[in-house]
């Protein structure tokens, strides 16, 4: 079986795009996201009487037509922001009153996500080739019922997928980090989270674990280490391993054939833990371009028989 | 959800709390990193030693400057990659993203891995001129046999580029972040040391060194009337130097490749950048390359005024020239900041003096393994080394397996430096490898906004303009010539020493070598079933 793994696209839809296609462009049975699915910024395009008016990076930019305002849209979007057309009345209640930026987002970012299982209906054939998706950390909870919900799509969290004869068990959920994410919780919550979605796997000789956060300690969880105020220190030259330390004891002790993750996008790499391959191909889905990995697995043996970082 | 909005007045830009949302790292830390990696005391003072007798009717100080502007064109086109790609692998990255994964893979392996093998027994070298010996010198020890001279032997230098080594290995080991720690003081207690020779040549005449010079040329190492005796023996030798002037320009060009060993890297951190939020900005990045190089450029040109003013200039290149002649006064490397301790007859002042301007090369000597091992590991994940090359041990976090692909090969070719003059005399073919790097990714700059259009148009390079034309695409053009014009006169020059057949040889076999590293495991790889070409193939959109 052949499998594509991406991870932390945060909403930039021409990985999103490049996904859907990456079962066909690498011939692969099954395509799995490993969560980080929605965007960290919106930005307001503000329409005026006859043209609209957005900022995008950096530059101010006036549209006079439908297909300047779709096209700017979609410079926004591939980036991994949404685009959210405003009044400037919309815009300074949007600035005014508490509350309303997080509503706006919320909606742009499930209306966005309907979008992409509508695109995903399309390219996966309405469900033929498997697509497994699960949420991060950065990830607000209102995005489960939409993938639970989707006939397209396959929401992992929290459940022992059976995939002819592998298992495939998600979490999303991380260790705590200096941002106070949506799945944070203390290293022995995680271990209790995870212990659970274990224990549904019959055969640990086959089982493929897809949590969110890395290893601690592995070299797949190097971030650049900040200081008090959240600024990298030392010219961010400097890393420091900010994994979880209860999916290192997990794959310690459970040793399953492949363990893969992502979260800390800077640490794109390989470690064999034990039995284990473990994995996180990292992301630059700012640059456009899906990091991923392609892994063949052979059911009878229970192992990775040949693996592939790709820059797709 | 707690959201932050962007804008001066009306909002343009929402921000909603997320991982990796960081305040921009500060500019002084790439200041210090990019002033380090053009090392104006470690490698400047070391080439000017080479340069000033090699090109006698060149200025120093005009090359300096010329080639500090030339230079910041590099900087320009380099802020270009790091904010359109901010990818810790840097040119590995880049070359392998915009020209292929192979090209990538030989340049880098070239460029940042190869040719820092040969760059140990320079760091060896460098610590054994400007700590070992000076400092044996001034303590007036003998042990090893023959004293501060024994660490000028083939074995002496050998030596101290196994300490080289296994300093630069353990530094590796330890993790940039207590080495970045160390450098931080490191550079400070060296600017300290660089302050307090300014001082000493600024407040002496020309007489009170004499008298120094004499004094201790006689104390030290038995010389009688050194000053004149240096005059005397490079007049002997045939040399004569210009006086200390700008022009005139045709000559002083052929010192703008020699200028380049010190000169040419203050990108050199470019390999570090990863994906952080300051990686974005370009006036961050170019500003913290740009004043490093420039903070080089004007302590050279202090202490070129100074050495004039104090030292005086004709007396300083020959000093150089003896030691270019493998004839050195006192026998050991022309060490300036020794000199000027001794305008304070007082030994322990001396000792100190050295002990604190050695922190120049203990700040550096760090950068010599890291990007090494960057690019080795990047190579494994691609799958071209195989995957032990990246294995970090366990106990102990130590890249054992990379670490040995530097560490025994440095160590090799540091004996072969150490005991054949001819081996070493290709000191500059460790600038030519890795200008050929830079070249190329400089080429990638240039075509980035031809190959890829989509991330040109997303970077914040392409908006950065000067009379509607792209400032950072025409950069990498001039940086094109720069390094052209340098291979040009490298390779067509006999006295870089870079042109001999042996040189040639010994870098055409690191390309050899990278291509058979590639092809091999191309070949081995389809055997397995897995084709390296699918790296860097792009996914199409629709």
């Amino acid at each position: 079986m052949k499998v594509f793994f991406a991870t932390d696209i945060h909403g930039s839809e021409v990985c999103w795009r490049k996904f859907l296609n990456a079962a066909a462009f690498y011939k692969a049975d099954l395509i799995v996201l490993g969560g980080d699915v929605t965007g960290k910024a919106m930005v307001p395009i503000v329409a005026h009487n006859g043209y609209w008016q957005a900022v995008v990076r950096g530059e101010t930019i006036r549209m006079e037509t439908r297909a300047e305002l779709e096209n700017v849209q979609k410079q926004i979007r591939d980036k991994g922001f949404y685009p959210a057309v405003v009044t400037p009345e919309e815009l300074r209640t949007l600035s005014a009153e508490e509350g309303a930026v997080d509503r706006r987002f919320s909606a742009e970012m499930l209306h966005s996500l309907d979008r992409w299982l509508d695109m995903a209906d399309t390219k996966l054939g309405g469900g033929k080739i498997p697509c497994i998706l699960n949420g991060g950390n950065d990830d607000f909870f209102e995005i489960d019922p939409l993938l639970e919900a989707s006939a397209v799509v396959n929401f992992g969290e929290g459940k022992a997928l059976d995939l002819d004869g592998f298992h495939l068990v998600s979490m999303g959920w991380t260790n705590p980090t200096p941002w106070d994410t949506f799945r944070e919780a203390p290293e022995e919550e995680l271990k209790v989270k995870i212990d659970a979605a274990v224990s549904q796997i019959p055969d640990l000789e086959r089982a493929i674990f897809n949590f969110h956060a890395p290893p601690y300690g592995t070299g797949l969880d190097e971030a650049p280490a900040l200081d008090e105020t959240l600024r990298p220190m030392h010219g961010g030259a400097v890393m420091k391993p900010v994994g979880s330390m209860a999916v290192r004891d997990a794959i310690n002790s459970y040793q399953p054939m492949l363990s893969v993750h992502g979260h800390i996008h800077e640490s794109r790499g390989v470690k064999r833990m034990g039995r284990t391959l473990a994995i996180n191909p990292g992301s630059v889905y700012g640059d456009g371009v899906l990091q991923g990995a392609v892994l063949e697995l052979n059911a009878k043996k229970g192992k990775v028989t040949r693996y592939l970082l790709v820059n797709g | 959800m707690a959201t932050d909005a962007v804008g001066s007045e009306t909002p343009t830009l929402f921000l909603r709390k997320a991982t990796g949302l960081v305040r921009g790292w500060s500019v002084r830390d790439s200041i210090i990193y990019a002033c380090l990696a053009t090392n104006f005391v470690t490698l400047g003072l070391y080439e000017f030693t080479f340069a000033g007798p090699a090109f006698p009717k060149g200025q120093m100080l005009t090359a300096v400057l010329i080639s500090a502007v030339w230079v910041s064109f590099l900087v320009v086109a380099y802020s270009g990659l790091i904010v359109t790609i901010p990818r810790a692998g840097g040119d590995y990255v880049w070359q392998s993203r915009i020209l292929g994964s192979g090209l990538g893979f030989v340049m880098a392996a070239t460029g940042w891995w190869f040719i820092l093998w040969l760059w140990a027994p320079i760091y060896g070298n460098i610590l054994s001129v400007q700590l070992f010996q000076p400092l044996w010198a001034t303590l007036k020890w003998t042990w090893p046999g023959g004293g501060a001279a024994w660490f000028g032997t083939d074995t002496g230098i050998f030596v101290v580029t196994l300490i080289t080594i296994v300093l630069a290995g353990v530094l590796v080991s330890l993790g940039m972040g207590g080495y970045a720690r160390v450098q931080k003081w490191c550079f400070l207690g060296g600017m300290i040391g660089f302050a307090v020779v300014v001082i000493l040549l600024l407040v002496n005449s020309h007489q009170d060194f004499v008298n120094s010079f004499n004094l201790y040329g006689k104390q030290l190492f038995g010389v009688n009337n050194a000053y004149n005796a240096t005059n005397a023996a490079a007049a002997k030798a045939g040399y004569s130097t210009s006086p200390f002037s700008f022009g005139p320009l045709g000559p002083t060009m052929l010192l703008v490749p020699a200028m380049m060993f010190f000169i040419l890297w203050p990108n050199w951190g470019a390999t570090l950048y990863g994906e952080i939020r300051g990686a974005s900005d370009f006036r961050r990045v170019f500003t913290g390359m740009f004043a490093g190089l420039w903070i080089t450029v004007l302590c050279t040109v202090i202490f070129f005024l100074l050495i004039d003013k104090t030292i005086g200039w004709g007396f300083y290149q020959n000093l150089n020239s003896l030691d270019y002649n493998l004839t050195p006064q006192f026998g050991i490397w022309p060490y300036p900041f020794m000199y000027a301790g001794w305008l304070v007859h007082d030994t322990a002042f001396q000792v100190i003096l050295i002990l604190v301007l050695s922190l120049w090369f203990f700040a550096w000597v760090g950068t010599l393994f890291l990007s090494s091992t960057r690019v080795i590991f990047a190579a494994a994940f691609d799958r071209v080394l195989p995957d032990r090359a990246a294995e970090v041990s366990e106990k102990r976090k130590v890249p054992v397996y990379s670490l040995i692909l530097m560490l025994l090969p440095a160590a090799g070719l540091g004996a072969v430096y150490a005991y054949s003059t001819t081996f070493r005399s290709y000191t500059l073919d460790a600038t030519l490898v890795i200008a050929v790097t830079y070249l190329f990714s400089a080429i990638a700059v240039v075509l980035l906004p031809f190959v890829k259009p989509d991330l040109w148009r997303a970077s914040p390079a392409s908006r950065i303009k000067l009379f509607g034309v792209p400032v950072v695409p025409v950069s990498g053009l001039i940086t094109i010539g720069l390094l052209v014009f340098n291979l040009y006169e490298w390779l067509s020059n006999d006295l870089y020493f870079v042109n001999s057949h042996d040189s040639l040889y010994y870098m055409g076999g690191m390309y050899v070598l990278a291509i058979v590293v590639y092809v091999v495991a191309r070949i081995v790889r389809k055997r397995q079933g897995i084709d390296l070409g699918l790296i860097n193939k792009e996914i199409p959109v629709e």
